[in-house]
C-alpha cells in the first residue's frame, strides 16, 4: 500500500499539485487510520494532499485512474475496520462519488493505465525539471526588461502579479499600523490618571493623522509603456482600501480617468491610444481639471518614459503640482542610461520630483512602488 | 480556574468514526460522508482542519458541532484585520498590576516579591489561543475567518499550531496537555500561505445538494408540509445555480421555510415566491434576476 501511495503522490506532483513530504506522511497516516475502502481513501487523500479546491478535479481523475478497482475485487476489498467511517456512510459516498467519477471514466477507457515502470521513467526527470523550470520562469518574468517581454511572458506575469500585489498590501498595512499608534501623549495620560488617584492606569497615545494618503496615479498608456502601466495598475488596484482615496488616470496626450476591473483596464472616456505622447498637455489639463484634487495629502505617482515628442514639457506645472502635493514620485521604465537621450526630457521633470526611480522590470517596479508608498 | 477542578472526572473521549458520525447526528448536523471522514481524520491525526467554501455552507457550524460531539468547550477566535498577539494570545492586565503596586506601596515589600506577585497567572488576561492551549482537557479551537487576519498573524499562528506551546517571558512556557482540536475557516478573501495549508487538513465545504438540504429542512422545520420542504430545497438549489451576488445560505433557506410555515402556505407558487423571496436573497439585483427566472425555477422545483 505504501508503495502505491508513493506512486500516486508522484503522479500528483507530476500533474502539478505540490504535495510536500510532510503532507505525504499525513496521507499515509490518514490512509492507515481509515483502511482501504475506496471512497474513504479518496476523502483521506484529498484532505491531506489537495489544499486548493482548484486542484480537486485533477486529483479526482488521477485517483480514479490510479486506484481503479478491477470488477472482481470490488466485493472483497473492504476491511472490517473500515466499516466505521466507510460502509455505514456508504450510501452518501456512492451518490457523491458519481459526480467526480463521470469525467475520468471516459478517460479510463481512452487512455490505458500507465505501465508502472514507464510512469517511473517518465516522472523522475520531469519532476526535477518542473521545479527548476518554475523557478527559472519566475526569475525570468521578474528580471526581463519590460520592452523585451513577449505576450506569452506578460500573460504568465499575471499570476505572479497577484502574489506581488499581496506583498504590497501587507507592506502598506504594516506601514499603516505603525502610524496608527504614536508616541505616549503625556498630557492626556496625566489628565486621564486623575480619575484613578494619579495612577496612570490607561496610557494615552498620540495619534498620527491622517494615516492613509490619497493616491493620484498617472499612467502612460501609449504603446511604449502600456504593459508597464498594466502591471502597475494590477499591483495597485487590489490595494485600493489602503489609501484614503485613489484616483487612477491614464494618459497619452491627455489625462482620462480609468479603472481597473477584473484584470483589465477600463478608460471612462474614449482615449486615442495611437496619439503621440504629450505630457506637457497632460500636465496642463491636470492642472486645470484636477488641481483642487491635489492636496497636502496627495501622493502623485507618475509612470512614464518622459518622451514628449519634442513638445513643450511644461515642467513649471509639475513644479506647481509639487508644491501642492505631499510627494511626487516618477517611475521610469527605461534604463537610466537612456534618460535624456533623444526626445526624453526626464531631467526637466526630475527637478520637480521628490524621487525618480528606474523601474525597468517587474522586480524593480515592485520595489519602487513599495518604497514610494 | 474552575475547569481545572472538574476535569479529572471526565475521561477523554475515544475517537472512532462512529463517534463522529453519531455526534454529528446528535448535534443535528447533516452532511456528506466525505465530510464526516475528514472530520474523523483531523481528530485522529490531531491535525488542524482548514475549511473553505462559500459563505453560509456551514463552516463555522462544524466547529460548534465538533465541540458538541467531543462534549467539550468551544474556544472561538474571530479573526479580523489588525488582530494581533495581544488580542489572540495573552496580555498582562496592566490596570490590575498598577493597582496592586499602588496598594502594596505602604507594605514596603521587596522588589522580587512584588515582581513575583504581579507577574502571576492572576494578572494574565488569557486570550483564545492561550485559553485553548492551557485548557486542562481537549477543547475545540475555532479560528474563524482566518483570511480576514493579516499575513503576519498567519505566520504567528503557524508557530502556535505546530508546537501548541506558548512562552510567556515572565511565567515560562505553557504547553498543551492535550492538543486542542483546531478548526480554521476561510472565505478565500485572500489566498492563505502554503505553509499554513501544508500543516492543515483541507476540506472544501460546498452547499449540500438537494437531498441533504431537504433532510436538513425536515430536521429543523419538521412541521412544514413534506412536499413544500422538497419544493423549497429544490428552489433554493436552483437559485444557487444562477449567477447571484450572494447565493442563499442554509440558514436563510431555513428562515424561508419557517416563514412559509408561519404564513401557512401549502404550495410554492409565483406569488408566494415574490412576497417572501427577500428572506433568501438580500441584494436588489439578485432579487430582480430571480424574479424573472422564478417561473423556470418553480417548474423545476415541482418535477
Amino acid at each position: 500500500m505504501r508503495v502505491r501511495l508513493l506512486g500516486f503522490i508522484d503522479q500528483l506532483r507530476a500533474a502539478g499539485i505540490r504535495a510536500s513530504v510532510a503532507e505525504s506522511l499525513d496521507a499515509a497516516a490518514a490512509a492507515s487510520a481509515l483502511g482501504v475502502e475506496r471512497e474513504a481513501l479518496r476523502a483521506a487523500l484529498a484532505a491531506t494532499l489537495v489544499k486548493d479546491q482548484a486542484d480537486r478535479s485533477t486529483f479526482d481523475s488521477l485517483f480514479d485512474r490510479y486506484f481503479a478497482v478491477p470488477e472482481r475485487e470490488r466485493g472483497k476489498g473492504k476491511r472490517p475496520q473500515s466499516t466505521g467511517a466507510g460502509s455505514g456512510l456508504g450510501q452518501g459516498h456512492a451518490a457523491e462519488a458519481q459526480r467526480p467519477a463521470k469525467e475520468p471514466k471516459s478517460q479510463r477507457h481512452g487512455a490505458p493505465r500507465l505501465d508502472k515502470s514507464e510512469a517511473e521513467n517518465r516522472r523522475q526527470p520531469s519532476r526535477a525539471e518542473r521545479a527548476a523550470e518554475r523557478l527559472a520562469r519566475r526569475r525570468e518574468i521578474l528580471t526581463t526588461p519590460f520592452e523585451a517581454m513577449d505576450p506569452r511572458l506578460v500573460e504568465e506575469a499575471g499570476e505572479l502579479l497577484e502574489e506581488l500585489s499581496r506583498r504590497l498590501r501587507a507592506h502598506l498595512r504594516r506601514r499603516l499600523r505603525r502610524a496608527r499608534r504614536g508616541r505616549l501623549d503625556f498630557r492626556r495620560t496625566i489628565r486621564a490618571s486623575l480619575g484613578s488617584g494619579g495612577v496612570p492606569v490607561v496610557p494615552a497615545f498620540r495619534r498620527r493623522r491622517p494615516g492613509k494618503v490619497d493616491l493620484l496615479a498617472l499612467c502612460d498608456l501609449s504603446h511604449s509603456t502600456a504593459t508597464v502601466s498594466d502591471f502597475l495598475l494590477a499591483l495597485l488596484a487590489p490595494a485600493v482600501g489602503l489609501f484614503r482615496r485613489v484616483r487612477l488616470l491614464g494618459y497619452v496626450d491627455r489625462p482620462v480617468e480609468i479603472s481597473f476591473e477584473h484584470g483589465h483596464l477600463v478608460p471612462h472616456e474614449p482615449l486615442d491610444l495611437a496619439a503621440r505622447s504629450d505630457f506637457g498637455r497632460v500636465l496642463q489639463q491636470l492642472w486645470q481639471g484636477w488641481e483642487s484634487k491635489v492636496t497636502r495629502n496627495t501622493l502623485l505617482l507618475v509612470l512614464g518614459d518622459a518622451r514628449n515628442n519634442r513638445r513643450p514639457p511644461r515642467s513649471d506645472l509639475l513644479a506647481r503640482l509639487h508644491t501642492r502635493a505631499r510627494q511626487v514620485v516618477w517611475l521610469n521604465p527605461e534604463a537610466p542610461g537612456r534618460w535624456n537621450t533623444g526626445d526624453s526630457v526626464m531631467q526637466s521633470y526630475a527637478r520637480h520630483c521628490d524621487r525618480v526611480i528606474a523601474a525597468g522590470n517587474l522586480r524593480e517596479l515592485t520595489a519602487a512602488v513599495e518604497s514610494a508608498l | 480556574m474552575t475547569p481545572a477542578a472538574k476535569s479529572p472526572n471526565i475521561p477523554p473521549v475515544q475517537i472512532t468514526p462512529e463517534l463522529v458520525r453519531d455526534g454529528l447526528r446528535r448535534a443535528r448536523y447533516l452532511t456528506t460522508a466525505a465530510v464526516e471522514t475528514t472530520l474523523y481524520l483531523s481528530l485522529v491525526l490531531e491535525k488542524p482542519l482548514l475549511i473553505e467554501g462559500p459563505a453560509g455552507a456551514g463552516k463555522t457550524e462544524i466547529g460548534k458541532v465538533l465541540a458538541e460531539t467531543l462534549q467539550t468547550d468551544l474556544v472561538r477566535l474571530q479573526c479580523y484585520e489588525g488582530l494581533d498577539e495581544a488580542k489572540a494570545l495573552y496580555e498582562w492586565n496592566y490596570q490590575k498590576q498598577l493597582l496592586r503596586i499602588q496598594a502594596d506601596r505602604e507594605q514596603e515589600r521587596s522588589w522580587e516579591e512584588v515582581n513575583q506577585h504581579i507577574f502571576s497567572r492572576d494578572y494574565l488576561l488569557e486570550r483564545p489561543l492561550l485559553r485553548a492551549i492551557a485548557a486542562p482537557r481537549k477543547v475545540v479551537l475555532l479560528i474563524d475567518e482566518i483570511d480576514k487576519a493579516d499575513e503576519e498573524f498567519e505566520a504567528f499562528l503557524l508557530e502556535v499550531l505546530s508546537d501548541f506551546q506558548v512562552s510567556i517571558p515572565e511565567l515560562g512556557t505553557v504547553t498543551a496537555q492535550t492538543r486542542p482540536a483546531v478548526v480554521l475557516t476561510s472565505n478565500r478573501a485572500r489566498e492563505l500561505s502554503e505553509a499554513l495549508k501544508r500543516r492543515c487538513l483541507y476540506l472544501y465545504l460546498d452547499f449540500p445538494g438537494v437531498e441533504i438540504e431537504r433532510e436538513i429542512i425536515a430536521l429543523k422545520v419538521p412541521d412544514l408540509d413534506a412536499r413544500l420542504q422538497d419544493q423549497v430545497a429544490r428552489f433554493v438549489n436552483g437559485l444557487r445555480k444562477l449567477d447571484l451576488r450572494k447565493a442563499p445560505s442554509i440558514a436563510e433557506t431555513l428562515d424561508w421555510a419557517r416563514a412559509l410555515r408561519a404564513l401557512g402556505i401549502k404550495e410554492l407558487d409565483a406569488a408566494t415566491v415574490r412576497k417572501t423571496l427577500n428572506l433568501v436573497l438580500k441584494h436588489e439585483e439578485d432579487l430582480r434576476q430571480a424574479e424573472t427566472k422564478s417561473g423556470g425555477l418553480l417548474a423545476g422545483s415541482k418535477s
